[in-house]
């Protein structure tokens, strides 16, 4: 979803093979590794009986809950399957504004672009010593950010804080803040530079050009990404349900583990209505304002 | 004002209106811009429970945890840490990467994070395969009755409307791939099939053969057109243009978004055992749930940070790689 710039020219011949073979070779190496085995594909008695009854209900969702008992109280099955969604989507919005904060201010610092400045005079001496210290120490902590798993974060977080829902928003926005930092970054630092030399050449500072030349020129860029982005908060937000959090995930655990796979489905469908809007969407936007 | 201002003025107020805007753009800004906002007003997030006293002797108690065990103790008057010793701190991390979480009977760290990577390289290999089979009925410009054709008479409405549910069917199947997320796929396939490692990479396989056949196909669709009228001119037909003439143009690209999604896969693998599937996840999570260890839990999270980035790392330079090469 990144844009990679120019690779219009096809793959030199004579390592192609190579490199094909190593990939291919790796995969090998892997399922010798997990001692897999293609028979293991089958499943056992208990297993493929649970695969029919699941996919049996495939085009057959429940409309209304298939629990034997129903407690009293409980909204009817599409109700709960809706709040569980509007959960999902609140969490993930919430944790999206805070992941875009932390990407728009990390990403400055996270760009060659505000401090390697004029290519002709030399540099000064804060761009020669604090602005790169500054941007080595950002790297250091948007990757760290980006390296535990949003899962992770959540796992640690509610050990700390125990069970809230600022900590499902949280643990969203930390490994996101640090993707969108990285990406927004490159967006910026790969966008087109020649308005960001009219500006030079009129006198404006390294600050200046950034977010006058170069932030405009990747905004459809950034936009665009945003969303995608969003796409995957509301699948990592639906899947904090599995640990406490009052998400899709929940609904879709409770209903598989009380062998309800109609239910099951009906949750799953309403998810994936969500989450095909803005792929579509964000879709869109790609192929409209990204080259 | 002089006249030359008055020329400045004007020549800026005309280039913004001629500045580039879109309608939908600025529509699904506002959309975005409304939607991030309204959840902080919408949702509950307890705020006063959240920085309740409660919360902040949870907190104290988890950092007190986080400890290595043997660096501290438990009394009756409560817990006593013991000073910092690099031996003993070098005897602890030894254990955890060879035994596993304490007391169990778990698989070392090394063990599981050389899992964990397994579980990624044969998913994306399985996805990058899956998606070689669906990228090109998804890519308008081979799923269409006359690919390529320099000059040919029109195909009929039977043809173009076939090639087009072609099109869509293929492209419907691969966003119904990626639109669940892999925890929930492998959560799933879990209880049907017995192995540990299957349901993880499946469900990473499947997720991933729906992302990457969309941006295969997106590839496709870019690839120069001239050559391949040419192959066509020749006579080359629809399979073999794929073959000599389209696969070798994408390359360079397929591989770019291998690698991009590869790591992602490490950093999911490294969560797919907390469904007690081969990985770190699992070890993980024994800690989390036994006791708790948080020493041990947070040493694991850690290992598998320390494996994520080593991927990016690796993916990083063989992207540097592939686009140099080509």
């Amino acid at each position: 979803m990144v844009p990679e710039g120019d690779l219009s020219r096809p793959f030199p011949i004579r390592t192609r093979g190579a490199v094909l073979l190593a990939l291919l070779g790796a995969g090998v190496w892997a399922f010798l590794h997990l001692d897999m085995s293609f028979g293991q594909l089958v499943p056992n008695e208990g297993g493929l009986d649970i695969a029919k009854k699941f996919f049996g209900r495939a085009f057959s969702p429940a409309f209304a809950s298939e629990a034997s008992s129903v407690p009293p109280g409980t909204p009817p099955l599409l109700i709960l399957s809706l709040q569980a969604l509007k959960t999902t989507v609140i969490y993930a919005a919430a944790a999206m504004s805070l992941s875009l904060l932390l990407g728009l201010v990390l990403g400055f610092f996270a760009s060659t672009a505000w401090w390697t400045g004029d290519p002709v005079g030399g540099r000064t001496w804060f761009a020669r010593t604090i602005a790169p210290a500054v941007y080595g120490a950002t790297r250091l902590l948007t990757g760290f950010m980006r390296s535990i798993h949003e899962v992770l974060w959540a796992l640690l977080l509610l050990a700390a804080f125990g069970i809230t829902p600022l900590a499902a928003v949280i643990a969203i926005a930390i490994p996101y803040g640090g993707t969108l930092a990285k990406i927004f970054s490159e967006m910026i630092d790969e966008a087109d530079r020649r308005p960001a030399d009219a500006l030079r050449a009129a006198g404006a500072s390294g600050v200046q050009i950034y977010f006058f030349g170069l932030v405009p020129r990747a905004l459809p860029d950034m936009l665009a990404y945003a969303f995608y982005r969003f796409e995957c908060a509301l699948r990592s937000s639906a899947v904090l349900g599995f640990f406490g959090f009052a998400t899709v995930g929940r609904e879709v655990e409770q209903s598989f583990n009380s062998n309800n796979y109609g239910e099951v489905w009906t949750h799953l469908y309403v998810l994936m209505a969500v989450i095909i809007l803005f792929d579509a969407w964000s879709g869109q936007l790609r192929k409209r304002f990204v080259a | 004002m002089s006249v030359a201002a008055n020329h400045t003025e004007a020549r800026i107020a005309e280039l913004k209106r001629s500045r580039p805007r879109s309608r939908f753009l600025r529509f699904s800004l506002g959309c975005f811009v409304a939607l991030l906002v309204a959840s902080w007003f919408v949702g509950d997030f307890a705020w006063r429970d959240a920085f309740s006293a409660r919360r902040a002797e949870n907190l104290d108690r988890f950092l007190g945890d986080m400890r290595p065990w043997p660096l501290r103790e438990a009394t009756p008057d409560g817990m006593v840490v013991k000073p910092w010793d690099w031996a003993v701190v070098a005897d602890w991390t030894e254990e955890r990467l060879e035994e596993g979480v304490s007391g169990l009977d778990t698989e070392g760290g090394t063990e599981a994070a050389i899992g964990t990577l397994a579980i990624s390289v044969l998913a994306i290999v399985l996805a990058a395969l899956g998606s070689l089979v669906f990228c090109w009925f998804a890519a308008r410009n081979v799923a269409t009755p006359q690919p390529f054709a320099p000059s040919a008479a029109p195909p009929g409405p039977l043809a173009r409307w076939s090639w087009r549910v072609v099109v869509a069917g293929t492209r419907l199947v691969l966003i119904v791939l990626r639109a669940l997320p892999e925890y929930i796929i492998a959560y799933l396939l879990m209880s049907m099939l017995g192995s540990p490692a299957w349901p993880a990479v499946l469900a990473l396989a499947i997720h991933n053969t729906g992302i990457l056949g969309r941006l295969n196909a997106e590839t496709v669709e870019n690839v120069e057109r001239k050559p391949l009228v040419a192959l066509r001119a020749l006579g080359a037909g629809r399979a073999k243009i794929a073959v000599i003439g389209i696969w070798p143009a994408i390359m360079p690209r397929f591989l770019l978004y291998f690698f991009y999604r590869w790591e992602t896969c490490v950093r999911e693998a490294t969560v797919l055992g907390i469904l007690h599937l081969a990985s770190l996840g699992w070890l993980i999570d024994e800690a989390r749930s036994s006791g708790p260890k948080y020493d041990e839990m947070v040493f694991y999270i850690l290992l598998g940070s320390l494996l994520v980035i080593g991927g990016d790392l690796v993916s990083a330079v063989a992207r540097r790689l592939v686009r140099r090469a080509s």
